[in-house]
């Protein structure tokens, strides 16, 4: 009898030793990863009125700050003085509901560290800085500003960025919210109404929700076509009304019908111009979904992003469409399994703006500590070489062409040549997601962006990507070269 | 080790659960008072009590047990009072009543010895059987004693006493009942569990009659679970019964139907119950859905995390924000505001009562005793195992409570009636 209870008491011992061995995981291994957790009001209530660095836009405005309480000042509020604008991005700080965007993927660094916790400790030994570091963004306010209010009443985003560098000079998102009412008295209140309202204030658009990029992603078709050498702008393609899509009885179509060229044969840079379906679909399908995928990653699809906040992961799902024609054909006009963040189409316009080669987007431009002296600064680095110049030359000039005369002129700039691409995305009911992915200037590149709208039902198929997007594209490049200048 | 020194161990512990009071004040900024020194006091007298009781009925029992009791009491009371300091209160009063259980089983055993719970082992049974029904009783109505549902499982009983209510989970008392029960049961019929068995290739299967108990007892907890759907307790004792029968006849066939009918049970379990479905997701992905499903074990992770290596020190972490802290999650409390040290310490105390309860067991020369030993200390390891490996997600968490530390009356009782036990078949086992 002693035998099997010898055995038992040995499982029971090695079942202890598995606890041994995962309370070690993660409370000495994994630890930092929980603490620092958003969703952990933890580090948040600990840090509940205590001072913390600053956070200021690229051209010195105030984004966070905190200011000594009127009655206890010891304590310190957060103050957010443009709010809304930059909700989405900087976030917020609360004792009751966590800590969200840079204030809390930066916490460890602009928190005070006057009650010491053991790793501060240890940093304190080893000599290290403890006060709370400060922050500059590469988003710089007037733009962002500019972008807050072109967006208007709608839903939508906008995302800018420095094609030359990766910064990300505006990132809006649609309708937004004030980060001050997370950090009063009545927070609990305001964020359960924010969680509720149907509009989702809360979601980032810019970066963390998926929309099907509609024509826009033509761009990336055509990048792999000319890339593999499938097309040039002057191959030529039939043009019939409706294009049979293998394997389905499913046609595509024009926008709004009827033919891309006289009905016989149109070229690429024509059906780009123009953005035509029929020709992009024949397109597609003549590339392949490998060449399209390889394209579409090399551009950021299908990666996760190394970015301070979490960023949806954009997709062009290559497996899936390989062995699917029909399917392949819907995806190469940016529908059907197509899904990219704003991020991610401005990231497609700024590798073509900036030679063909995509500079990892950042947003912290540097950190400072309270003497004003720079603790560490971002270098630009290259996410990818995504194209060779050559493409992105033929692309600069097929985009360029999209504005000056195809279905982009709304984006036209005075005096300034300015390349882009329209996108208008089906929604169902007939409504549609506008979009605009533009650059400017073509000959010196300063500016990259993404315009969505979500959809409006009521709206109809009026509601182009030209039409509504294009706009305001060409308001922010005008206005962030005044900005420059 | 000697008697003496289990004394000064016990008041030890009880310095340590007074000054875990006294921290969690001054961190509360209040001013250390009244609760220390009564804690001091109630935790003298319970377990000092329990010492003399030792010294007066079981002189030759094993001073091993106690202090780790005593030790684990202690912190978890610490814990329990940095939660609640009502609950804290009302914990002092069941701690005073289950050292008293402790002693008046002692007392009570030391004329009759062990054999009399041989003798009277199908009362037991009974008992036992109505314990774990007992929360079936009518939610309303005349009686004074109803079932209550709480968090979709039907294990609480209610009192009401008229002036107050009393809240019982009888299965912590039932639990002890029944492996004393299955003990004597088995080691009356050893012989004809051992001596007949088939061949089934290399495996040796015990003769299907002999099977019946053990089907009878899957069956049984399989309808605990559907009627209360409290997986622990079912869990726990399925799992107790196939390894006494497995340190009863040393037949692997045992261990190996009761592992296959834990298996099928808990995939049937899976796919009828949503709760169960929910506690599963819950373990496999607790962040999936943070706001709701894997709310609690997430938050339990959290303090975990926070607390890292030294803990955020008593009252200044804060496991209030886990649900059920001061029952289910007792250690993720603990390690919390004690750190990973403090973890590990507790996960050591239980190793060395399991250590002590296997050497009785190990020892003890007659089967009853034996099986006795072997199976109330396989009760605690395994409710152990079965709760932290929840917290820590080594298991889907099963919801039962931590031995000696969580916050709860019935479950210091039974595990209190064990202790009392324990060091009975040690006292016997070595006079």
């Amino acid at each position: 009898m002693n035998g099997p209870i010898r055995r038992l008491a040995l499982a029971l011992f090695f079942c202890f030793t598995v606890l041994l061995g995962a309370v070690t995981w993660i409370q000495a291994v994994r630890a930092d990863v929980y603490r620092s957790d958003p969703r952990n009001a933890r580090v948040a209530i600990a840090q509940a009125g205590k001072e913390r660095g600053v956070i200021v836009a690229a051209d010195g405005e105030v984004l966070a700050e905190s200011v000594p309480d009127e009655e206890d000042p010891r304590r310190f509020n957060r103050a957010y003085p443009l709010g809304p604008v930059f909700a989405h991005m900087v976030g917020y700080t609360s004792p009751i509901v966590g800590d969200g965007g840079l204030e809390a993927a930066y916490v460890d660094e602009l928190r005070s560290r006057r009650d010491l916790t053991l790793s501060d400790i240890v940093a304190a030994i080893l000599g290290r800085d403890l006060r709370p570091r400060s922050m500059r963004l590469t988003l710089d306010s007037r733009l962002q500003q500019l972008a807050y209010d072109a967006l208007g009443d709608r839903a939508g985003a906008v995302v800018a960025l420095d094609p030359r560098t990766g910064a990300i000079l505006a990132s809006v998102s649609k309708p937004s919210f004030d980060p001050a009412l997370l950090g009063n008295a009545e927070a609990a209140e305001n964020w359960e109404q924010l969680l509720q309202d149907p509009d989702r204030p809360l979601l980032d658009r810019a970066t963390r929700e998926l929309f099907p990029p509609g024509s826009t992603f033509k761009t990336v078709v055509a990048a792999a076509a000319i890339e593999s050498g499938v097309a040039t702008p002057e191959t030529m393609f039939d043009d019939p009304a409706e294009f049979p899509l293998p394997g389905s009885t499913a046609t595509i179509s024009n926008f709004g019908g009827g033919l891309c060229g006289d009905g016989s044969q149109v070229d690429l840079m024509r059906a780009f111009v123009r953005s035509c379906n029929t020709v992009f679909a024949d397109l597609a399908i003549q590339v392949g979904a490998p060449e399209i995928g390889l394209m579409a990653e090399a551009l950021g699809f299908n990666r996760e992003l190394d970015f301070p906040l979490p960023v949806a992961e954009s997709a062009f799902p290559t497996g899936e469409l390989a062995n699917d024609d029909a399917a392949l054909g819907q995806s190469g006009l940016g529908e059907r399994n197509v899904r990219a963040t704003p991020l991610q189409m401005a990231m497609v316009a700024a590798a073509i703006a900036n030679d063909g080669v995509l500079m990892q987007p950042y947003v912290v431009d540097e950190m400072f500590d309270p003497d004003g002296n720079t603790v560490s600064t971002t270098e630009p680095e290259v996410l990818s070489e995504a194209m060779s110049q050559a493409t992105a030359d033929t692309l600069t000039e097929m985009m360029e062409r999209v504005v000056t005369e195809g279905t982009g002129t709304a984006a036209t700039v005075p005096g300034m040549r300015v390349a882009g691409k329209t996108g208008t995305a089906e929604a169902g009911q007939g409504a549609s997601y506008p979009w605009f992915i533009a650059f400017a200037p073509v000959d010196d590149p300063q500016i990259a962006l993404a315009v969505m709208f979500e959809p409006v039902p009521a709206e109809g198929t009026s509601e182009t990507g030209g039409r509504v997007a294009a706009p305001v594209a060409a308001q922010l490049i005008e206005g962030w070269l005044e900005i420059r200048n | 080790m000697t008697r003496n020194t289990e004394g000064v161990l016990v008041v030890v512990a009880s310095a340590l659960a007074a000054f875990g009071v006294a921290l969690v004040e001054f961190a509360g900024g209040e001013t250390i008072g009244a609760q220390v020194g009564l804690t001091f006091l109630v935790f003298v007298i319970a377990f000092g009590g329990i010492h003399v009781a030792l010294r007066t009925w079981a002189p030759d029992a094993t001073p091993l047990l106690l202090p780790p009791v005593a030790l684990l009491a202690a912190i978890g009371f610490l814990e329990v009072y940095r939660l609640s300091p009502y609950r804290a209160g009302l914990q002092r009063w069941w701690l005073l009543l289950a050292a008293a259980v402790t002693c008046v089983v002692l007392a009570f055993l030391s004329r009759s010895g062990l054999g009399l719970l041989r003798r009277y082992r199908n009362t037991m049974l009974l008992v036992a059987v109505g314990l774990l029904l007992l929360p079936n009783l009518p939610s309303s109505g005349p009686l004074p004693i109803r079932g209550l549902t709480q968090g979709g499982s039907r294990l609480w009983v209610v009192f009401d006493l008229g002036f107050t209510e009393l809240h019982f989970q009888p299965a912590e008392i039932a639990k002890v009942l029944f492996v004393a029960f299955l003990a004597a049961y088995l080691a009356d019929r050893q012989a004809a569990l051992t001596g007949a068995h088939r061949r089934l290739g290399p495996i040796r299967i015990p003769e299907p009659r002999q099977l019946v108990p053990l089907v009878a007892v899957w069956a049984g907890s399989l309808l605990i679970l559907i009627y209360q759907r409290d997986l622990g307790a079912s869990l726990l004792l399925f799992l107790s019964f196939a390894a006494l029968l497995y340190a009863a006849t040393g037949a692997t066939g045992y261990l190996l139907a009761g592992g296959l009918l834990a298996v099928g049970g808990g995939l049937a379990a899976w796919r009828l119950f949503d709760h169960v479905q929910r506690r599963v997701q819950a373990w496999l992905d607790p962040f999936a859905d943070f706001a709701d499903t894997g709310y609690q074990v997430a938050q339990g992770l959290f303090a975990l995390g926070t607390g890292s290596l030294s803990g955020s020190g008593p009252g200044l972490g804060r496991p209030d924000l886990i649900p059920n802290a001061e029952t289910d999650f007792i250690f993720a409390a603990v390690g919390e505001e004690l750190g990973l040290a403090g973890s590990i310490a507790v996960l050591c105390c239980f190793a060395l009562f399991l250590a002590a309860g296997f050497g009785i067991a190990l020892r003890s020369r007659d089967r009853f005793r034996t099986l006795l030993a072997a199976g109330l200390t396989f009760v605690v390891g395994l409710q152990t195992f079965l709760i932290i490996g929840g917290v820590v997600r080594v298991l889907p968490l099963t919801g039962i409570t931590l031995p000696f530390m969580s916050y709860g009356g019935s479950a210091l009782i039974g595990n209190f009636l064990l202790l009392g036990l324990l060091a009975r078949a040690s006292q016997e086992e070595r006079s």
